[in-house]
């Protein structure tokens, strides 16, 4: 059977031309059709999308549009909904992660695009929300009007299952028309949020497509670029660069780097009793998404002092990523994912014999975790269940072992104490933490998070001020002027 | 317990064999890496750590091959690094660190790089004329690179060869005339260099339309790919851009790979079709392995190849290379370096944070 990816208002899926790419995992194989269009098609697709969005999406009351995606979420999070159904089979075969990672990660996820979280998540961003739907009062005076887009690009990357449907509900609560491109290594949620709320709501379902072009075809992807008002892309530096090289300089580009977790398990932490707890946890954000995620954690740093020390602490996370390796087995690895596992290895095993460095696991094992004694710079490990602990006197030095890499900071999970939360909180805020998660949720964001520190809905609006003079200038006009 | 005069010497006569059964390598690398393990100590802890000694191990595929990266971060050498007499380095500036190969002396280095080139590239010239576009030895002495292409020019290059990259980078001035020379006498004319040297070079000459038609016989020779040094071609793009700039078939456009961490190239005999068959002299042998597990892969499945360099005697001669291969009849497919992939998701993978890091 083949899938076909996508959602296209307006164009003719027969006089497509559909690109087919096969995946297989877990014994099973699957084919996914993805929509291939060309330059009038996606001119048309654009059009049709903006004038839509004006006519229809922008004058939607935001609480239809909440309606709309609680109701589109409902019948997701629902296991008997047979597109529910679908994607519990189709996204394992075509991301690799086990079907009990995607499942239960499905779940967690888009339970945080329910009614209540979406209220939440447009409260955490405007003081009032009704300036999506037209002038209100503000504190100083006059009146304020929040506008998105008309047309919002999303280009998405990377293999985490429904990380798409994030931006694409920004962009349908702040009213933008959206046309998102799918990541080859994910290519389906999106398409298939986009069709149900279309089925919900036929009206929204006009203002939003989903479509593909091959990373970085010029051709392919010109005619959007070009389109667009609002461009938000996740990707590394260097496609990042090169797309925001290609934008229009009247275009707001909003990126999303690549970037690295880290935790901090402070010495209160490390009892016998608690720390074997914790180590399932820290265990737990290493295996969801095989840290593929941008809040994954590649390194913990541990305190001296505790009942239980750096080295032994290790030892449990590696016990516990043992044990989790049998209930979620290791996504299979291509070649090159293999050869930089490798690589990050053999470098730790050179540190290793020096005796700088302990390594746990064999080579074989689907997780490797290796402690140091000595204090080093923040680094990723080789992704794919690979840790590295590294004991440290006293967590305040943790700060600078990071800060160098502020461009890559987002999610710190730390286990101490309230009062050291908060003084470690305001030391990695300083150098550009933008998110404190305790361990065992590293994965899982709140609903309304501020996703690498800025405010998801804030940045996609203009405001449109009428300054409270004008009021007052206007009563001269007023019919009833006397 | 053997010296270093008398691995030396042994090693010189095995280079010296007209060929070597699969027992005689044997044989020969078990001597290797004896000798290694006694006089390299952390290749020795390397070695323990893998439980292979010299007493466990029996075959030379169990000589344990220790991870490319290793030359940064350990000094590998049989004998005090401040005697060698050469020290190269790699290019890569990972993190500042290159590295670096010690050799005590080059006699078996160059012994091994001679043979083979003569063998591999002459194609039964006594002497060629070179146009070499790499620096030389003087402005990179830590480049073996610059050292192989010195020793082919000096033992195989007639008294006109000349290199055209200097300070200011390629000489295009000096180069344009020699090749216009060679063209009209009709003698064969070899370039080499850097891969990514030829890429500026062809854009040169299509900015200007211009074209040679180097002599019948002409030879290019190419090794070690772009590097982020120029544009990224496919081979197809490439080599069918050296034929139509210089007139050489694709089938006389040789690729060497070789590293630094090696003192043995290994060649293809022309890159008429992409992914030509590559191979080495008797003296060494490439394994394609499970980059995790080690074990070698059946031919046609692809993996990391492994060398087993014997010549490369003062350091360790067993290497897990980054570079993906597969085996074939006759030797391995080289299909370029493993390493360097983003994640699959959005977290930032090695390459992309020690890119960052380098600024």
């Amino acid at each position: 059977m083949i899938e076909h990816a996508g959602h296209l208002p307006g164009l003719d899926a027969q006089a497509l031309r559909w690109r087919h790419a096969s995946h297989t995992a877990w014994g099973e194989s699957a084919t996914i059709a993805l929509p291939d269009l060309d330059e009038a098609q996606a001119k048309a697709l654009c059009e049709t999308v903006r004038n839509n969005a004006r006519a229809r999406l922008k004058r939607m009351e935001t609480a239809r549009i909440v309606d709309a995606i609680d109701a589109t979420v409902a019948r997701l999070l629902d296991r008997e909904h047979p597109l529910r159904r679908k994607a519990e089979h189709l996204l394992p075969i075509v991301t690799g992660y086990d079907r009990e990672t995607v499942r239960l990660g499905l779940t967690s996820y888009l339970k945080t695009f329910r009614r209540p979280q979406l209220l939440r998540f447009l409260a955490e961003d405007f003081a009032n929300p009704a300036v999506l739907d037209g002038f209100q009062p503000t504190a100083k005076g006059g009146f304020l009007r929040a506008q998105g887009p008309e047309l919002l690009l999303h280009i998405w990357a990377g293999n985490v299952p429904a990380l798409s449907l994030w931006s694409l509900i920004c962009g349908l609560l702040v009213k933008a028309g959206s046309i998102g491109k799918l990541a080859s290594a994910e290519p389906l949620s999106a398409g298939w949020f986009a069709s149900l709320i279309a089925e919900i709501d036929p009206e929204i379902g006009q203002c939003l497509a989903i479509v593909w072009w091959k990373g970085g075809d010029e051709i392919g992807e010109a005619p959007f670029l070009k389109a667009a008002d609002t461009v938000m892309a996740y990707g590394g530096n260097a496609t990042l660069t090169a797309l925001r090289a290609k934008l229009p300089i009247t275009t707001r580009f909003l990126p999303h780097g690549h970037k690295i977790g880290f935790g901090l398990i402070a010495r209160e932490a490390l009892d016998s009793r608690k720390s074997v707890a914790l180590a399932r946890l820290a265990a737990h954000d290493v295996t969801r998404y095989e840290q593929q995620g941008c809040y994954s954690p590649q390194m913990l740093f541990v305190e001296r002092g505790g009942r239980v020390s750096p080295a032994e602490f290790a030892r449990h996370v590696a016990q516990e990523l043992a044990a989790i390796a049998h209930r979620h087995p290791r996504r299979e690895l291509a070649a090159a994912e293999s050869s930089a596992l490798a690589s990050w290895r053999g470098t730790q095993e050179m540190q290793a014999m020096g005796g700088a460095a302990e390594l746990l696991g064999e080579p074989s094992d689907p997780w490797s975790v290796v402690h140091v004694e000595a204090p080093e710079d923040l680094s990723p490990t080789g992704l794919n269940r690979t840790l590295k602990l590294v004991a440290v006197e006293s967590l305040d030095e943790v700060p600078a072992l990071v800060a160098p890499y502020r461009s890559f900071l987002q999610t710190a999970g730390i286990a101490a104490s309230p009062n050291r939360l908060f003084q470690l909180g305001e030391r990695l805020a300083e150098i550009g933490v933008t998110r404190i998660a305790p361990l065992g949720r590293m994965t899982a964001p709140e609903a309304g998070w501020h996703h690498d520190g800025r405010f998801s809905l804030l940045d996609l609006v203009t405001m449109t001020e009428i300054e409270q003079s004008t009021e007052a200038a206007s009563e001269g006009f007023a019919p009833y002027v006397d | 317990m053997l010296t270093q005069a008398e691995i030396i010497e042994a090693l010189l006569a095995f280079i010296a064999l007209p060929d070597a059964t699969e027992a005689e390598f044997e044989a020969m690398a078990l001597k290797v890496f004896a000798w290694q393990f006694r006089n390299n100590e952390p290749y020795k802890r390397f070695a323990l750590q893998r439980g292979r000694t010299p007493l466990t191990v029996k075959r030379w595929r169990d000589i344990p091959a220790v991870p490319i990266t290793a030359f940064k971060d350990l000094t590998l050498s049989c004998t005090p690094p401040e005697q060698a007499s050469h020290v190269f380095m790699t290019s890569g500036t990972t993190q500042g660190v290159r590295g670096r190969s010690y050799h005590p002396t080059l006699d078996v280095w160059k012994r091994s790089v001679l043979l083979n080139f003569r063998k591999r590239f002459m194609r039964g010239h006594e002497r060629i004329r070179m146009g070499i576009l790499f620096p030389d030895e003087t402005a990179l002495p830590n480049s073996s690179l610059a050292h192989y292409l010195g020793l082919a020019r000096r033992e195989c290059g007639t008294p006109n060869s000349d290199v055209f990259i200097g300070a200011n980078g390629l000489d295009l001035d000096r180069l344009l005339p020699v090749l216009a020379q060679a063209e009209a006498s009709g003698e064969p004319y070899t370039l080499l260099g850097a891969s990514y040297s030829f890429v500026p070079l062809m854009d040169a000459l299509a900015a200007q339309g211009r074209r040679f038609a180097l002599p019948t016989g002409s030879l290019i020779l190419d090794t070690g790919g772009f590097k982020g040094q120029s544009r990224e071609l496919t081979p197809d793009e490439f080599y069918d851009g050296l034929e139509a700039a210089f007139g050489v078939p694709r089938a006389s456009c040789i690729n060497m790979y070789g590293m630094t961490e090696l003192s043995s190239q290994l060649y293809d005999d022309g890159n008429a079709v992409s992914h030509p068959v590559k191979s080495g002299p008797h003296w060494i042998r490439s394994r394609v392995v499970d980059p995790l597990t080690g074990i070698d892969l059946p031919e046609g499945q692809r993996g990391v190849i492994v060398h087993h360099d014997l010549a490369h005697f003062n350091s360790v001669s067993a290497i897990l290379t980054e570079d993906a291969g597969e085996i074939v009849a006759g030797g391995f497919k080289l299909f370029g370096r493993v390493d360097g992939e983003a994640s699959k998701g959005c977290s930032v993978a090695v390459a992309e944070f020690l890119a960052a890091a380098r600024g």
